[in-house]
């Protein structure tokens, strides 16, 4: 059942992940099994920076957490999403976190993002799964 | 009366007079035939006949319509106001020749009549345009909807306007579905009652609890509350229903607030889960192949005591939400068998440390059936994990899927464990129930199964166990296939249909039939 990594160095896919996380140990974890599968990963543990980082139009994927100082992930995307403000942005956005809240806001959320993952039910290596394969 | 009396009298000397005029012929024939005419006996007898044949034709006719004349005048009268026979002209009351005084009263009363069934109808359609001047509507200090037949909203308060945060313009005339997105905690919705209403009654009357107004589409803004409606299906000026409200925002959202701070310790007790699972998973990398079999033994028991740790964190936070009638699923059109082997693929290293095989078996070909992913997930989780907890020295849990007699998808999962006694068995699905044999020796909550049940009620299916001390318990539960699902609900697209721990909640034209 467990698969025996061979330990060659990762392979740039050339995809650039920002992951906007303020749990650094978490982050940690994601940087490092992003990074093995070959993606170029930038941390912000800041809502705002994070916002504005996004807004660069440089990455292809953001893992937003909801939790986060100055501006909640949830305005983050609805900045995100915002034509006006955020015009031509290609990154897919993938919310990552362990809050819960009532579905109807869940779905609220799932509706704006191209993803919605518990961090809890999930470990690194499925983040990775799930980036590659959208399942 | 006395016009009456006078009729009477009126007919009875009519009567006696043509009686005396038949008299009159009859001698005056018999005198001219005998003494001018000097007719013999049976030319006597002949002329007599022919007069008296001659006075009961002719003499009856005429009586007859000069006596029924008042009542065709009584009854042209009735012809004329009558709204099938309008076109009847009224009738000539001078040309009356017997009973003029009763006939001429009772023509006026009928028209008295019609005159004032008339006003009637006047005042009962004035009332119908004019709720908004009506005192009792308007200052109703509840807010208060009025529907139609097709269920539009003809009158709403300023109460409700107010408390829905509408304007009059946005919601008179409105199906009234289309405007308040109402939640019922129950399947006993409005829409419910009246259909049943329309279909069996006259007049109805109804109440719910809690019920839930999404005001848009941040759910913020909700309003809770109790309801009433009345139903009356001959109101003639077209209110059929009306409903109110009865605010309880405040109390009800309280409750709300016990949810949300156990949404709170799930959100801390994930945070470590996720860094564990993360940390054992770099563990499992890195140290493969340099540490020896124990060691890794040792890993894998780790991680699948972390995913346990995560599935009864979910439990928790999924029994307070059916508590709290937050639990809502989506059902979507879902392969059974890919469903159920994504979930297995996570479930197995749990059986694996402990050694026991998971066997997996699909029997034929299974329609697609109408699942919430996450939520089912939960489910084959609680009853695989209490196969493996419950399985003693048993070493294998069979679980099996095939389509039973009345096309429903039946799930069941086997362990050849020390199976469940007897008087335990009616309360295995309970709350917090655990038996107690093994209270002292397997952990638990006595969550599991009642989660399990909630969740494959509102799936629509229905969830049991057999056992035998000894031999091990299998539980089942069965899915309704996805089509059969969507026809139930008339609803033929795949955009997901959305049912609670206690039922259908929403009330929108999705589930109306």
């Amino acid at each position: 059942m467990q698969p025996t990594q061979p330990a060659t160095p990762p392979t740039p896919n050339g995809l650039k992940v920002l992951c906007i996380e303020d749990e650094h140990f978490i982050s940690e974890l994601y940087v490092r099994a992003l990074a093995k599968a070959g993606y170029d990963v930038t941390v912000e543990v800041d809502g705002k920076r994070g916002l504005e980082l996004a807004q660069t139009d440089q990455f292809d994927i953001i893992l937003l957490d909801l939790m986060i100082p100055t501006m909640t992930g949830t305005e983050v995307l609805r900045h995100l999403r915002d034509a006006v403000e955020t015009p031509r942005l290609h990154a897919k956005v993938i919310i990552t976190t362990n809050l819960e809240q009532r579905d109807d806001v869940r779905t609220n959320i799932e509706h704006q993002a191209d993803g919605y993952l518990v961090k809890a039910e999930i470990t690194p290596r499925q983040l990775v799964e799930f980036l590659g394969t959208g399942k | 009366m006395d016009h009456l009396g006078k009729f009477t009298d009126q007919v009875r000397n009519r009567l006696i007079g043509i009686l005396l005029i038949d008299n009159v012929l009859m001698v005056a024939d018999w005198w001219v035939a005998e003494h001018i005419l000097q007719l013999n006996g049976w030319q006597l007898f002949l002329s007599l006949m022919g007069v008296s044949i001659l006075s009961l034709t002719v003499l009856p006719w005429l009586s007859a319509s000069y006596l029924i004349q008042p009542t065709r005048l009584i009854w042209q009268a009735i012809l004329h106001i009558a709204p099938d026979t309008a076109n009847t002209p009224a009738p000539d009351l001078r040309q009356v020749r017997l009973g003029r005084e009763l006939v001429t009263s009772l023509v006026g009363h009928i028209y008295q009549l019609a005159s004032n069934a008339e006003e009637v109808e006047k005042i009962a359609h004035a009332q119908t345009l004019d709720l908004r001047t009506d005192f009792v509507a308007t200052n109703l200090p509840l807010p208060l909807l009025v529907l139609d037949k097709s269920e539009n909203i003809v009158f709403a308060n300023d109460m409700l306007l107010h408390y829905i945060q509408r304007d009059a313009s946005e919601v008179i005339g409105a199906n009234i579905y289309t405007t308040l997105n109402l939640s019922f905690t129950n399947d006993k919705t409005f829409t419910r009652w009246l259909r049943h209403a329309e279909a069996y009654q006259v007049t109805s009357t109804q109440s719910w609890e809690r019920v839930r107004l999404s005001l848009n589409d941040n759910a913020r803004t909700t309003r809770l509350f109790d309801m009433a409606a009345y139903y009356n299906k001959n109101n003639a000026s077209h209110h059929e229903t009306m409903v109110v409200f009865f605010d309880h925002t405040d109390q009800y959202s309280q409750d709300d607030q016990a949810m949300g701070y156990v949404a709170l310790a799930v959100h801390e007790l994930r945070t470590p889960i996720t860094l564990l699972r993360g940390y054992i998973e770099v563990f499992e990398e890195e140290l493969d192949g340099k540490v020896d079999a124990e060691m890794q033994g040792f890993i894998r028991k780790m991680n699948a005591s972390s995913q346990q740790l995560s599935t009864f964190v979910n439990n928790i936070l999924n029994v307070a939400r059916v508590e709290d009638d937050q639990l809502e699923l989506r059902l979507r059109k879902e392969d059974w068998p890919e469903v159920l082997q994504a979930t297995i693929k996570d479930i197995a290293l749990r059986a694996e440390v402990r050694g026991i095989t998971l066997t997996v078996q699909v029997e034929g070909k299974l329609p697609p059936v109408a699942v919430d992913r996450v939520s089912i997930y939960e489910v084959i989780n609680n009853l695989v994990d209490n196969a493996i907890k419950y399985s003693g020295n048993g070493k294998e849990i069979i679980i099996k899927s095939a389509l039973t007699a009345d096309n429903t998808v039946e799930t069941t999962v086997q362990d050849f464990g020390q199976g469940i006694p007897e008087s335990s068995m009616p309360h295995i699905f309970d709350k917090f129930y655990r038996d107690h044999h093994n209270r002292a020796q397997i952990g638990g909550t006595g969550l599991g199964l009642y989660l399990c049940k909630s969740i494959i009620r509102a799936h629509n299916g229905h969830i049991w166990v057999r056992s035998k001390p000894s031999e091990g318990s299998t539980f089942g539960f069965t899915l309704q296939p996805y089509d059969q699902l969507a026809d139930d609900q008339k609803t033929g697209d795949n955009t997901g249909i959305v049912r609670s721990a206690h039922g259908w909640i929403k009330n929108h034209s999705l589930y109306r039939r």
